[in-house]
């Protein structure tokens, strides 16, 4: 056993986990984070994608001792008081969303995305998520929705 | 060398279970205490949008809004059992019953208004925005919350249940004759491929998807099945092969079964064809599966007219491509080698 400090979604966890866990298994498990998926278990779906101190990554190869004193967003902290965060609002307007499996991952990829690159173009935009497997949508609504999401973020950040 | 060209597909696809199977689907209405509506249906939403087209069928019906309508469809002891959602079924087969089931309710619930306001007939009785009224003497009038409190009053529940079978023949073996679906779902895509000729590798750049829906009750999410059955179709024609080697699945990780990712995407182009059908809930039919169906044949034709080469094994790999293509070469060689010799001799 380890003690492990994690920022999660803004809030700070103190927790006693076994060396083996990976980052998936603490925020499903101890966490209760169940909106983070485990699709394949090897890096190779994007199902458990979480946002580690700014950057995407598959939380299922992140070895959770790595992570001491790391923050992690997970899709549950993208809701503000303000509302869904512009992302996930786009998902929904743009009918970017079908069984929904992939959608946390998808999502978190492109706000990792957008934080860094504001205004990215198409080629960008997939490349981003390239990584995030998604059998349903064939992709375009949610290339769009992150155009949509670009924008709004873009203007919000104008009206600052 | 880089070679583009373009192919066509066209298809047609009957849904539902078909040839003479019964095809069964049942819905429930109900009135809640509050006045909304709910929908019991055993269909199960998997992303295609059944929890959002069935309210829609119902709230027409009604004349109310679609958020007034509530389905239950997740819990089995809450709804009859509808089939599955497969066989691109659920709008045409359930959508039916729901359609059915609501027309009923309408009735039943019409006629709960007669009695409440002391009318001789419903004759005359208008229904929209969760009222009911006579136009022909305004005052008796009531609203669909007041009829269910009245009711919860008298210890009852206003519950409507009715369902559709689809109307198909079975194939007669010998004769062939028979109507083994009803209905079909009709299509036409195009798509503009890239070879490479060195490595055989294939780029799909663009698509045009031209879809018969019968009627989109929701164009949003018939767009979405639209192009998640281009990628699957792009997917099986290009990429995706499970490599079943003695009845044992070699490519069973996706780092060796490749589907398709945001990368592999072409600009899909999608028309949507609204020619109702007559026997289906205002006219829409189910796109499930047929968006898939003339995928793979419009990218090899697209092969053919980029390249000339003829490719029958599917998917198209790159080594696959590349294979043809070295056989072509070897067999045009030959057939000059043979053409020299003659024109020498
Ligand atoms: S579960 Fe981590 S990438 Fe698939
Ligand atoms: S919405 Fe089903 S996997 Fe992406």
């Amino acid at each position: 056993m380890i003690t492990l400090n994690l920022n999660v979604n803004g809030k700070d966890h103190r927790l006693e986990i076994e060396d083996h866990m990976r980052l998936l298994d603490v925020i499903r498990g101890p966490l209760g984070l169940t909106g983070t998926k485990e699709g394949c278990g090897e890096g190779e779906c994007g199902a458990c994608t979480v946002i580690l101190d700014g950057n995407a990554v598959d939380s299922c190869l992140v070895l959770a001792a790595q992570c001491e004193g790391k923050k992690i967003v997970t899709i549950e902290g993208l809701e503000t008081a303000d509302g869904l965060d512009p992302v996930q609002q786009a998902f929904l307007d743009n009918g970017a969303v079908q069984c929904g499996y992939c959608i946390p991952g998808m999502v978190l990829s492109a706000k990792a995305l957008l934080d860094k690159n504001v205004a990215p173009d198409d080629n960008e935009i997939k490349e981003a998520i390239s990584g995030n497997l998604c059998r349903c949508t064939g992709y375009d609504k949610m290339v769009k929705a992150i155009k949509t999401a670009s924008e709004v973020m873009q203007e919000r950040g104008e009206q600052k | 060398m880089l070679k583009r060209g373009r192919g066509i597909a066209l298809s047609w696809y009957g849904t539902g279970y078909g040839n003479g199977f019964p095809d069964y689907s049942v819905a429930t209405v109900e009135l809640a205490e509050n006045g909304e509506i709910l929908l019991r249906v055993g269909a199960t939403e998997v992303g295609q949008g059944s929890k959002t087209i069935m309210p829609q069928v119902c709230a027409e019906v009604l004349g109310i809004h679609s958020d007034q309508v509530h389905m239950i469809c997740e819990d089995t002891r809450e709804f009859l059992d509808s089939g599955t959602a497969a066989a691109s079924r659920q709008t045409y087969n359930t959508g039916n019953a729901v359609l059915k089931a609501s027309e009923s309710f309408k009735k039943a619930l019409l006629e709960e208004a007669r009695l409440y306001l002391k009318l001789n007939s419903t004759a005359g009785l208008e229904m929209a925005d969760q009222k009911i009224w006579l136009p022909i003497f305004p005052s008796r009038k009531t609203t669909f919350a007041e009829l269910a409190s009245h009711l919860k009053s008298e210890g009852r529940v206003l519950a409507v249940t009715d369902s559709f079978t689809a109307q198909t023949i079975g194939m007669n073996p010998e004769t062939g004759e028979g109507v083994p679906y009803w209905p079909y779902t009709f299509n036409a895509y195009g798509t503009e491929v890239e070879v490479d000729t060195e490595t055989g590798r294939v780029q799909v750049l663009q698509a045009w998807c031209v879809q018969d829906v019968g009627r989109a009750i929701n164009p949003d999410l018939v767009e979405g099945q639209i192009d998640g059955g281009f990628v699957m179709g792009l997917g099986y024609a290009l990429y995706e092969d499970l490599g079943v080697k003695d009845g044992v699945i070699k490519n069973n990780k996706f780092a060796k079964y490749i589907i398709p990712t945001a990368m592999d995407i072409p600009t899909i182009h999608k028309y949507i064809v609204e020619d109702p059908e007559n026997t289906a809930p205002y006219g829409a039919k189910g796109i499930g599966e047929p968006t898939m169906v003339p995928v793979a044949p419009a990218i090899l034709n697209a092969i053919y007219d980029a390249i000339g080469i003829r490719i029958f094994e599917l998917p198209a790999t790159p080594d696959v491509v590349l294979k043809a293509i070295v056989a072509d070469r070897e067999a045009k060689a030959k057939a000059a080698v043979a053409e020299g010799a003659d024109a020498n001799g």
